[in-house]
């Protein structure tokens, strides 16, 4: 699985990494992006709604140390 | 990116209440749009389109805009994302510009408002409303005689400074008119950087940690060649009180609203506090002379707004035409309460911890818990319902 990490970066950075990233993947392949914005959540998951390659497969919310991190799992279509 | 590329929420508000023309386009996802938007005094054109639908496709995604006149201002949470959509519709020929701060600072702007007093009470002192439009809260300064008293500070204290800097007055003292449950008082923080003192009532059953001067029912606080005296009015919360300036005006917290009054419900005792509130209203309130102006610390909907830009009532009015003032009777009053209760916002409670003082504000937090409007009155209910 191919990994994009944008922990501090705000909106609209994450969404416009991981469409960069997901149009150049295979179809099937899958990308796990790692973010610490909580906006991240119902974010990617409005943009997978009308998206034309990705398709959100899961997201979860991981702690690292005191941050939470929120994880998108992202299957290209 | 070029400062003439965008707005700040002065310009913006200026601009949307004076009906000139231009277009708000929101790019926040769904629910935050239908949680909490940007409001004007007279209506505009709003556009909701997200900003990752222009990531997807910009060219569909601007085919969406509507067609108007005048300007396209792109909105965001904090203003990262509509920078970018700004952009993109720039270079697409649409002039747009961006929303400086977003929400956030939709959500802290505060426009200072003077209050109109009496031709002889002019040379006194004057009296200042800070609204606080994002969010409907109301805050104050009086100055007389070169001393200032800020009532009801919010938490973006720069902004109180520099007034009180314009003005050439030193600060004296900060009040609340009780621990404030739907945003953070910026009360203890304005105090300790200006050396005044701070007075909050929590009341009973309240760990109170901050330290505050001590003022009771009766007492006054002199500002220059004016004063402003405490009346306890217990009942939204049991620490609640109004402050009497000049014993003319009513700074009258969330006791007294102009289309309601503060809700007993917030704390759990919707009985209890509904008592107390009745025998404000019936004890206190009602003995107050009828011409007496009440400048609350919330409105509920713009339309509250006066033509001058203030939100005020005398209590003749508050009296004529609120029907909470008009119940005689002590159960009818806990009934018609205990109807409007409702679950108050989660944020309220880590909200009220940090006012008592028994934790830090912490910044980031502090953002996140004062998104959207206040729901601090009783009978408002059904309307602030509907817009959360």
């Amino acid at each position: 699985m191919r990994k994009l990490d944008v922990r501090g970066a705000k909106c609209p950075i994450p969404i416009v990494k991981a469409k960069k990233e997901v149009d150049q993947m295979q179809p099937g392949e899958l990308l796990e992006v790692i973010s610490t914005d909580p906006g991240s959540l119902p974010d990617f998951k409005g943009w997978a709604q009308t998206s034309k390659t990705a398709v959100l497969k899961e997201q979860r919310t991981e702690k690292e140390g005191a941050a939470d991190l929120y994880i998108h799992i992202l299957e290209r279509k | 990116m070029a400062p003439n590329h965008e707005i700040d929420v002065k310009e913006l508000l200026e601009k949307v209440d004076s009906g000139a023309p231009l277009l708000v386009l929101d790019v926040r996802n769904d629910d935050e749009f239908e949680k909490w938007k940007i409001e004007g005094r007279r209506e505009f054109k709003v556009a909701h389109i997200p900003y990752f639908d222009f990531i997807e496709d910009e060219q569909a995604a601007a085919q969406r805009l509507p067609k108007s006149q005048g300007e396209v201002i792109a909105v965001c949470a904090k203003g990262g994302s509509s920078e970018m959509v700004a952009e993109i519709l720039r270079g697409l020929g649409v002039p747009t510009r961006n929303l400086v701060g977003g929400m956030i600072a939709y959500g802290e702007y505060l426009e200072p408002v003077q209050v109109a007093v009496r031709e002889e009470e002019r040379a006194i002192f004057e009296i200042w409303q800070f609204n606080r439009r994002g969010k409907g809260c109301l805050s104050y300064a009086i100055i007389s005689g070169g001393e200032a008293v800020v009532i009801d500070p919010s938490r973006a204290i720069e902004i109180y400074q520099s007034f009180l800097a314009r003005a050439g007055a030193r600060l004296a003292q900060v009040l609340d008119t009780h621990v404030h449950a739907d945003h953070i008082s910026g009360g203890p923080a304005l105090a300790a950087k200006l050396g005044a003192g701070y007075f909050v009532s929590a009341g009973a059953g309240f760990d109170l940690r901050q330290r505050t001067s001590l003022l009771k029912d009766g007492d006054e606080v002199r500002c220059g060649k004016t004063f402003l005296r405490v009346v306890a009015t217990p009942g939204h919360t049991p620490g609640s009180v109004c402050y009497l300036v000049a014993e003319r005006y009513l700074l009258s917290g969330d006791t007294l609203f102009k289309n309601s009054v503060g809700r007993p419900d917030l704390g759990g005792h919707v009985i209890a506090w509904s008592q107390d509130l009745f025998r404000t209203l019936r004890e206190r309130i009602a003995f107050l002379d009828e011409s007496i102006l009440a400048l609350p610390a919330h409105y509920a909907d713009l339309s509250e707004i006066g033509a001058h830009g203030v939100v005020s009532a005398t209590l003749g009015e508050l009296r004529r035409d609120l029907p909470e003032l008009r119940i005689a009777e002590l159960p009818s009053f806990i009934e018609a309460m205990t109807r409007a209760v409702r679950t108050p916002p989660a944020e309220y409670a880590g909200i009220i911890d940090a006012n008592l003082g028994k934790t830090g504000a912490d910044p980031d937090r502090a953002v996140e818990w004062e998104l959207g409007r206040n729901q601090c009155a009783a009978s408002a209910g059904s309307r602030d319902v509907r817009r959360r």
